[in-house]
C-alpha cells in the first residue's frame, strides 16, 4: 500500500508538468496582453515598453515559462501584474472560501446522491424509481449559472429565505451549496443505482438471499459496499470538479473565491494569477482522482492485491 | 365585522413592529451600497500606487482640489492657489486644522512627503511635471515646475490623488491600503475583504467638506458597507429584496425594471463616455477624404439613440463629452447626419450606384469591414450603423471579437470601421487616440497627419494656461474633426439606482447623481 501510494505521488510530476506547460501556453497564446489593461490614457509607448519589461513580459516564451517554472519549484507564484498582490496572498485569501462551498457541496452531493441512488435501486423501475431518476435527469443537465438565478428567483426573491449574495452568514451558503450540490448529487444517485443494481445480479447476493437473510440487510450491508467503488472514483474526480464547477456559481453569488479570482484575472489578462488559479484547480483534480484510488485501494482488497 | 376588526388590529401591530424596526435602523444609520461592476476587485486602497481604484476610495482620501460634474475646480484640503504666469510655479495654500484618521496632522510637510513617493510607480506621470517640493510655511507649498503643466488642477482632483497619511504610508509599506488605510476624508476604512466588501465608518471630527457638499461634516451615515457584485441581475436583486440600498452604475437594460419598483429610484446623470466609429485612413476606399466624411455623414445619431438606447442620454457629434469646454468647436465642423450630402460626396468621389444598391467603382463593390467587440451593447452598434451604412450604398460586413482580442487585431492594421467607446473627461483623450505615436491601437484610425501631430504638440505641451490649453486643444480637436478620421455617435448616461425607503437624496443628488462630494448631505430615512 505504502509503495503504492509512493509510486502514484511519483506519477504525479511528469502530469504536473505538461499540465504546468499547458496552462502557460494556453493563457499567453491568447491574444491580447496584461499591459493594455494598464497603461492609462496619457502615459507613453516608453512607459508602456518599460512596464513591459519590468514583468519580464518582452523575453522568449520558452525563457518566461522557465522563469515561472523555477519560481514556482520554489514555491513563489509571482506577484499580480494588474492586481499588484503577491499572487500566494489572493490565493490564500480566496481559497478558504472556495474549500468551504466546495467541502459542503461535495458532502451534500455525496450524503443525498447515495441515499437517492440506493433508494431508487431499492425500488428499481417503481415509482419511487422514476421520480428519482427523473429529478437526477433534471439536475444533471441544468447549467449551474442558469440553477443559481432560479434559486435567487425562488428562495431570496420571493420567498426571502435566504439572502441574494454574500458570503456574509452560514445562510448565503445555502443557495450556492444547493446550485453546486444538485449537480453532483444527480451524478452520484445515477452511478450509485446502476452499481447497485449491477451488483445485485452476481452470484454471491443469490447465495445471501438462499441463506435466508433479509433482502434491505442484504442490499444495504453487502450490496452497496461493493457499489460504493465507483462511487468512490466519481467523488474522487468530483473533487476537482467541485473547484472548477464553482466558477460561474461564485460569479452569481458574488461569492469571493478562485473562480471569482480567475474571473476578473481572466478579463485583465493577468498572467500569474491565471496560471495560479488553473493550477490550483488542475491540482484539485489530479489529488482527488489520487485520493480516490487509495480510497479505493483501502477498500477493496482485490484492487491492492493486483498493485503488488 | 369582527373578522374585519381583528384584520386591522393585526395590520395595526405589524405597522408598529415594522415602525419599531424601522426606527431601529434609523437610529443605526447605516447604509450598504454595491460598487459599479468594473471596480470589483481592486486589490488595495493605495491611491499611490494603486493602477485601480473604487468608489469608496475618495471617501477615505481627500485630494487637494475637488472637480464638480460640470468639470469646474473647487478647493477642498487646498484652499486657494496661484499659478505663476510662465506656468512654472504653483503655490497652494492649504486648510488649518485638519487632522488624518490616526491624528497626523494635515501640512505642508505632508504634501512633500506625498508627492515624490509617486517615483516609479504607475501613477507617476501625474507628477512628473513637478521638478520639487517647496514648503513655504506649515501650510503653504510651491510646486517648482519641470514644465508648464496647466492639467495639474485635473490631476489633483483625481482620485488617484487623495492624500495618505505620510508616517502611516511610510511606515506600513505594501501593507498600506490592504489592512489599513489612513486618509483625511469623511470615512475611516473599518475593513476590507478583497472582492467582498468594505466597510467604512464614519470620521466624526470631520470638518472640512468641500464646498460641493451642503454638510461640511461629519457626515450623516454612520456606517457604509461597499459590496462588490460582479453580476447585474445579482444586484438588481439584492436592491429589490432590500438586501443593498444602492446600486452604481445601473445598465441601461435595468432602468425600466428599476422605474417599475415604486420603492425605487434612479438618478441619470451624464457619463464620462463617447461612442464612435474610428475610420482606418490607410486602407482603401476611406484614404480619400470624400470617402470618409460620406461614411462620417451616413451615421444617424438620432436614430441610433432612439431605437438602441430608448432615448436615454445624448446625441454625440464630436469626440469629446459635451461637459469638457474643449467640446464647444465650431458649429460647423460638428459631425451630424447628412445623407443628402453623403450621397453627392460618394458621387463625387467617383462611387456609383450599381446592382443591389450598393455602390461601385471601377468595377468594384463598396464593400468595407466593420469591426465590434463581443458585448451585446457593440454588437447592436453595428447593426445599427450597418443599416444606415448601407443607406448610403455601403456595404458592411461585421466581425465581433472579445475585447483583448481586438486590440491585437488592430495592431495588425487589417481593419476599416469599427464601433467602439471610450470613458474619459479631458481633452487629452484626443492625443490618446488620433496622435500618430500610436498607430494601430489606440489609434484605430492609423492617422498621422504632419499638421495633426504639429496640434497635437501644442496642445500636449505647449501650453502655459489653462486657457492656452483649452484653446489648443480646441484647435486641435477641430482639426482632427474636419479630416473625418472617425464618425461621433453616443453619449451615455450613468445611473444609480437607491431604495426610496431607505436613502433620502437632496435635490443636488438629483440634478448631478451621487458623487462622492454628495455622499456627505445623504440621509438614511428616518
Amino acid at each position: 500500500m505504502l509503495f503504492y501510494t509512493v509510486r502514484r505521488l511519483l506519477l504525479l510530476i511528469p502530469v504536473f508538468l505538461v499540465v504546468s506547460i499547458v496552462i502557460f501556453l494556453i493563457i499567453h497564446l491568447v491574444p491580447g496582453d496584461p499591459i493594455d489593461n494598464l497603461v492609462r490614457v496619457g502615459s507613453t509607448p516608453e512607459q508602456k515598453a518599460e512596464i513591459t519589461a519590468r514583468y519580464g513580459l518582452d523575453r522568449p516564451l520558452v525563457e518566461q515559462y522557465l522563469i515561472w517554472l523555477s519560481q514556482l519549484a520554489q514555491g513563489d507564484l509571482g506577484t499580480a501584474i494588474v492586481m499588484r498582490r503577491p499572487v500566494a496572498d489572493l490565493i490564500a485569501q480566496n481559497l478558504p472560501y472556495s474549500l468551504t462551498l466546495g467541502g459542503l457541496a461535495l458532502l451534500f452531493s455525496t450524503v443525498l446522491g447515495i441515499a437517492a441512488g440506493v433508494i431508487a435501486a431499492m425500488n428499481k423501475e417503481g415509482r419511487i424509481d422514476r421520480t428519482v431518476m427523473t429529478g437526477v435527469l433534471f439536475g444533471s443537465t441544468m447549467p449551474s449559472f442558469w440553477l443559481g438565478l432560479i434559486l435567487i428567483l425562488v428562495f431570496a426573491v420571493q420567498l426571502r429565505w435566504f439572502p441574494v449574495s454574500g458570503a456574509r452568514s452560514w445562510e448565503s451558503l445555502v443557495l450556492p451549496v444547493l446550485t453546486i450540490g444538485l449537480g453532483g448529487m444527480a451524478l452520484v444517485a445515477r452511478v450509485t443505482r446502476i452499481a447497485m443494481l449491477e451488483t445485485a445480479g452476481k452470484d454471491f447476493v443469490l447465495l445471501l438471499h438462499a441463506k435466508g437473510l433479509p433482502a434491505r440487510r442484504i442490499q444495504l450491508r453487502h450490496v452497496l459496499r461493493h457499489a460504493l467503488l465507483p462511487v468512490v472514483t466519481i467523488l474522487g474526480l468530483r473533487i476537482g470538479w467541485v473547484l472548477g464547477g464553482a466558477v460561474t456559481v461564485e460569479y452569481v453569488f458574488a461569492r469571493p473565491g478562485l473562480g471569482m479570482l480567475l474571473i476578473k484575472a481572466l478579463s485583465q489578462h493577468d498572467y500569474p494569477v491565471v496560471q495560479a488559479c488553473l493550477l490550483m484547480l488542475a491540482m484539485a483534480v489530479m489529488l482527488g482522482t489520487l485520493l480516490g484510488d487509495l480510497i479505493q485501494a483501502a477498500m477493496d482488497p482485490r484492487v491492492r492485491s493486483a498493485l503488488t | 365585522m369582527k373578522h374585519q376588526l381583528r384584520k386591522a388590529f393585526l395590520t395595526g401591530s405589524t405597522a408598529l413592529v415594522t415602525l419599531a424596526a424601522s426606527s431601529l435602523w434609523a437610529f443605526a444609520q447605516e447604509a450598504t451600497f454595491v460598487m459599479p461592476t468594473n471596480e470589483v476587485g481592486a486589490a488595495t486602497y493605495n491611491p499611490v500606487k494603486s493602477p485601480m481604484i473604487n468608489a469608496a476610495s475618495p471617501l477615505i482620501f481627500d485630494g487637494l482640489v475637488v472637480q464638480d460634474v460640470d468639470q469646474s475646480f473647487h478647493p477642498h484640503l487646498a484652499e486657494s492657489w496661484e499659478e505663476a504666469p510662465d506656468g512654472m510655479q504653483w503655490v497652494f495654500h492649504l486648510r488649518k486644522g485638519v487632522k488624518f484618521h490616526n491624528g497626523e496632522p494635515f501640512n505642508a510637510d505632508a504634501i512633500a512627503q506625498w508627492i515624490p513617493s509617486f517615483a516609479g510607480t504607475d501613477n507617476a506621470y501625474m507628477v512628473e511635471a513637478i521638478d520639487k517640493v517647496e514648503v513655504v510655511d506649515e501650510n503653504t507649498v510651491k510646486f517648482v515646475m519641470k514644465r508648464p503643466e496647466p492639467n495639474l488642477l485635473f490631476n489633483f482632483a483625481s482620485a488617484f490623488m487623495g492624500i495618505p497619511a505620510p508616517k502611516a504610508y511610510k511606515e506600513m509599506g505594501d501593507k498600506f491600503g490592504v489592512t489599513e488605510a489612513i486618509g483625511t476624508g469623511p470615512y475611516k476604512l473599518a475593513s476590507f475583504t478583497v472582492g467582498q466588501e468594505t466597510v467604512l465608518e464614519r470620521n466624526d471630527d470631520y470638518t472640512w467638506g468641500s464646498e460641493l457638499s451642503q454638510n461640511k461634516g461629519p457626515a450623516k451615515i454612520q456606517k457604509i458597507t461597499f459590496r462588490e457584485i460582479p453580476e447585474q441581475s445579482t444586484s438588481f436583486l439584492e436592491l429589490k429584496t432590500g438586501g443593498v440600498d444602492l446600486l452604481f452604475g445601473v445598465p441601461t437594460d435595468f432602468i425600466a425594471q428599476v422605474k417599475a419598483e415604486p420603492n425605487l429610484g434612479v438618478i441619470t446623470t451624464p457619463a464620462y463616455d463617447v461612442a464612435y466609429m474610428p475610420i482606418n485612413v490607410t486602407s482603401e476606399p476611406f484614404t480619400d477624404i470624400k470617402v470618409r466624411e460620406a461614411t462620417a455623414l451616413a451615421v444617424n445619431q438620432k436614430q441610433i439613440l432612439d431605437s438602441i438606447y430608448g432615448g436615454i442620454g445624448m446625441e454625440a457629434h464630436n469626440f469629446l463629452i459635451s461637459a469638457l469646454p474643449e467640446a464647444n468647436v465650431d458649429p460647423k465642423l460638428n459631425i451630424s447626419y447628412n445623407p443628402e450630402r453623403a450621397n453627392q460626396l460618394l458621387d463625387e468621389a467617383g462611387w456609383k450606384t450599381g446592382a443591389n444598391g450598393v455602390r461601385e467603382k471601377d468595377g468594384k463593390p463598396l464593400k468595407v469591414k466593420l469591426w465590434a467587440q463581443t458585448d451585446t451593447e457593440f454588437k447592436r452598434l453595428a447593426e445599427a450603423v450597418q443599416a444606415q451604412l448601407k443607406a448610403i450604398g455601403m456595404d458592411a460586413e461585421i466581425t465581433i471579437y472579445d475585447s483583448s482580442a481586438i486590440r491585437d487585431e488592430y495592431k495588425k492594421n487589417q481593419h476599416q470601421l469599427a464601433v467602439r467607446s471610450y470613458e474619459w473627461n479631458n481633452a487629452d483623450i484626443i492625443d490618446w487616440f488620433f496622435s500618430g505615436q500610436r498607430l494601430g491601437y489606440p489609434n484605430i484610425s492609423m492617422w498621422n497627419d504632419p499638421k495633426g501631430e504639429e496640434l497635437n504638440k501644442k496642445a500636449m505641451t505647449g501650453s502655459k494656461t489653462l486657457e492656452e490649453r483649452i484653446a489648443n486643444f480646441k484647435a486641435y480637436h477641430e482639426y482632427v474633426l474636419s479630416q473625418f478620421v472617425f464618425a461621433p455617435i453616443y453619449q451615455p448616461v450613468t445611473s444609480v439606482a437607491y431604495n426610496k425607503d431607505r436613502l433620502k437624496v437632496t435635490d443636488t443628488m438629483l440634478k448631478k447623481g451621487i458623487e462622492p462630494s454628495q455622499i456627505m448631505d445623504l440621509e438614511v430615512v428616518q
